[in-house]
């Protein structure tokens, strides 16, 4: 493998967060906050880092399907590290765990934070926490290859190393139209949302770092109360419009855009997604409302809105998930393991697999019945090759079993298995709020180092669909091959 | 770009980077000096004055006391020296107001001290108020409760102020040695980075052609070797392909 290329390629990525740590810094400067100098002295780093490489190394157009990988997994790891800069300059509570942490967190799009008091953060720090969200929202390769000029055949294969299987399967599009729709899609969300929630009484900052932390389905807010700071209806039904919208393949609400609203309805990924919200808002609603002495349109209110958020992987609140009764907690569980569809923004095992799954299963059913029939998956009548069945339910498996060893390591520091198990899931799925402790008022401040640590490696675990992540550790995968 | 620009352009970031991170901490260092030195002179100054001035209050309420008991010399001479300490004090406060609201407890001082102060400006000894303890504990004990109260709810806010100030001056140690960690660490992985770059694209390469130069010399094999970078070594293996192709076709 031929190292430099890596580099060269990392290099831009580091460029594109050195510009996000600058603009950070302008709006600190703005707001005449201390964190100026740490994005600023952040950014200068990064972009130095970012620049060598590319003086020194020259351009490739033939890289392999094994760099494409590294590239991708490197990007990820080196944002997430050098992400942690600005927050370890600036101090307070941030110690190496904690800003690992944070970083890890809003690049996976996670939104679990560390932070007990989040508004005593300077602005220029909250716009960054909010940027790095943004930045992994579309996943950094996409963000990087939307902005640059024309690759050429590189941008196939970084565009192939970083999008799953399971989008790649569903976008019959090339890699630029492709990448071009996601980027498209995503900045066009993000523009939308800032400007309705501002016309909804939100300041123009806090709008703009809901709107990269919703379409990005992220969760980070700039308040200790999240969207209940702002006890404004209509702000949180504008949020919750957009993070379902985030949560559906992005080519279909491109469908939707450019006027083929009947490919949105025919997709019946998109209606499991939608009626799987529903339903679970609904049982949860006559749950809360038969539990507790609240009014029915609260139970309503509460309910959608927290659903919709686990269940798009975003991870917002607007009340205390904590002290819901045991069965909206399980549906919240379940919402958080299944999460929304592939090609949107969403973390988890995604609607899609979740789809198939069950097609497959009635598949097995119907096949002990008819042993001689041929039977195929099929979803939205085409028929599922027997390849992506197989992988999708391999993935399930390995991503509960996944859940359950962070649950068991977790437990051996002393975590309680309520705050281990529900905080595994939130961060294997980048969803954010657990329940108990780490539920959706609470933080993850209080867990132990060695906890923190393992949930950042779930976290990326999850955002990288564990086999890309896994890959870069193999033996094979770092054999020598150099051509001078 | 030469080989020049990229040998330098290595060298001025580490420089570059290691002299912001020092001017950095230079910067926090001094702040953290600035601030030990804003605890001493802003709040220490005004804890200092605000307990001289309860100090000044207790000793008039004495001074009363004596005054109740028909000892008017005494009585006069204490309330005298602490009204003119308490005063210079009230003075050094107003002089050292550094905390947002400090000013107007200052204020509000300064009327309730008035008040105070009316109960024994007028004469008390030889007349109906001598050993009036009724008055006293009425009118007098409550004015000098609510000054010393408002010189307590002073010394509280300037407490609050230094405790706020010391306690950032643990951040803002974190603020100077970290730009010192990080541009050392960075520094340490941009130089591995560096000597990566070096060897890949300008030792191996050298290693290469001297290696294909042998291999021409002994049994004239093709020098074929295959240089990524436009640079001087590019130039260099072009130079030495041409010089072989020459030599080659000399010898035939």
């Amino acid at each position: 493998m031929r190292y430099y290329v890596v580099l060269r390629y990392i290099g831009l990525v580091l460029l594109l967060n050195a510009l996000f740590m600058a603009i950070s810094g302008c709006i600190s400067l703005i707001y005449s906050d201390n964190a100026f100098l740490p994005l600023m002295y952040g950014a200068f780093v990064t972009a130095l880092f970012g620049v060598f490489p590319i003086i020194f190394i020259p351009s490739f157009q033939d890289i392999t399907n094994k760099e494409g990988v590294f590239i991708v997994v490197s990007s990820w790891l080196l944002s997430c590290l050098v992400g942690t800069i600005p927050y370890l300059l600036w101090g307070g509570v941030f110690g190496i765990t904690n800003a690992w942490f944070e970083s890890v967190s809003g690049y996976t799009t996670t939104g679990s934070t560390i932070l007990i008091d989040i508004e005593a953060l300077p602005m220029g720090l909250l716009f960054w926490r909010a940027s790095t969200h943004w930045i992994g929202g579309i996943g950094i390769i996409i963000f990087v290859l939307s902005v640059l000029p024309f690759l050429g055949a590189v941008e196939s294969i970084l565009y192939r190393s970083e999008v799953s299987a399971m989008v790649r399967e569903n976008f019959h599009y090339r890699a630029r139209k492709a990448i071009q729709i996601i980027a498209g899609v995503y900045f066009l969300l993000t523009f939308l949302e800032s400007i309705a929630l501002i016309i909804a009484g939100m300041n123009v900052f806090d709008a703009v770092t809901h709107s990269f932390a919703t379409i990005a389905t992220g969760g980070f807010s700039p308040k200790n109360a999240s969207i209940a700071y702002y006890k404004n209806v209509a702000i949180e039904i504008i949020v919750i419009l957009f993070m379902v919208l985030s949560g559906i393949h992005f080519a279909l609400l491109f469908n939707v855009f450019t006027g083929k609203i009947i490919n949105f309805w025919k997709s019946s990924v998109v209606r499991y997604y939608l009626v799987a919200l529903l339903l679970g808002i609904l049982i949860s609603s006559f749950n809360i409302y038969s539990q507790y002495s609240t009014d029915f349109p609260t139970s309503v209110r509460s309910a959608a809105f927290n659903i919709i958020s686990v269940g798009t992987s975003t991870g917002f609140a607007n009340a205390n998930t904590a002290i819901w009764p045991g069965l909206s907690q399980l549906l919240l569980l379940f919402f958080a393991l299944q999460c929304a569809c592939a090609g949107s923004t969403s973390g988890g095992i995604k609607v899609d697999r979740i789809v198939i799954l069950w097609k497959a299963f009635l598949k097995y059913f119907k096949k002990m019945m008819h042993p001689n029939a041929v039977i195929a998956v099929r979803i939205d009548k085409e028929a599922i090759s027997e390849d992506l069945v197989n992988r999708s339910v391999l993935f399930v498996a390995i991503y509960i079993l996944f859940v359950f060893i962070s649950t068991l390591l977790l437990c051996i520091f002393k975590v309680n298995l309520l705050e281990a198990f529900s905080g595994t899931i939130a961060a294997m799925g980048n969803v954010g709020p657990g329940l108990g402790e780490v539920g959706s008022v609470g933080n993850y401040a209080s867990l132990p180092i060695t906890a923190k640590w393992i949930l950042s490696l779930v976290m990326l675990l999850g955002r990288l669909e564990i086999y890309a992540f896994l890959i870069i550790f193999t033996r094979s995968q770092w054999s020598k091959q150099i051509t001078y | 770009m030469g080989l020049r620009f990229k040998i330098l352009s290595g060298f001025f970031i580490l420089v570059l980077m290691l002299f912001i991170a020092g001017l950095w901490s230079i910067y926090e260092l001094n702040s953290i000096g600035s601030s030990v030195q804003s605890i001493l002179d802003e709040n220490y100054k005004s804890i200092h004055a605000a307990k001289r001035m309860k100090d000044a209050l207790e000793r008039e309420d004495s001074g009363i006391l004596l005054l109740l008991l028909g000892k008017w010399k005494e009585g006069r001479d204490i309330i005298k020296s602490a009204d003119s300490q308490f005063i210079h004090e009230m003075e050094i406060a107003y002089s050292n107001i550094t905390i947002p609201g400090e000013k107007t407890h200052l204020d509000s001082l300064k009327s309730k001290y008035n008040t105070y102060k009316r109960f024994w400006e007028r004469p008390i000894v030889d007349t109906q108020k001598e050993g009036n303890i009724d008055w006293y504990f009425n009118e007098v004990h409550t004015a000098f409760l609510e000054a010393t109260k408002t010189v307590e709810k002073l010394i509280s806010i300037n407490d609050e102020n230094m405790y706020r100030t010391a306690s950032n001056l643990e951040s803002r140690a974190n603020r100077a040695i970290m730009p010192g960690i990080i541009a050392s660490v960075a520094a340490i992985i941009f130089a591995l980075l560096f000597t990566y770059l070096v060897h890949t694209f300008m030792i191996s390469p050298i290693i290469e052609m001297t290696y294909r130069i042998k291999k021409f010399e002994e049994n004239k094999t093709p020098f074929d070797v295959r240089i990524l970078t436009r640079d001087e070594i590019y130039d260099l293996s072009e130079s030495i392909k041409e010089l072989c192709d020459f030599v080659g076709s000399e010898g035939k």
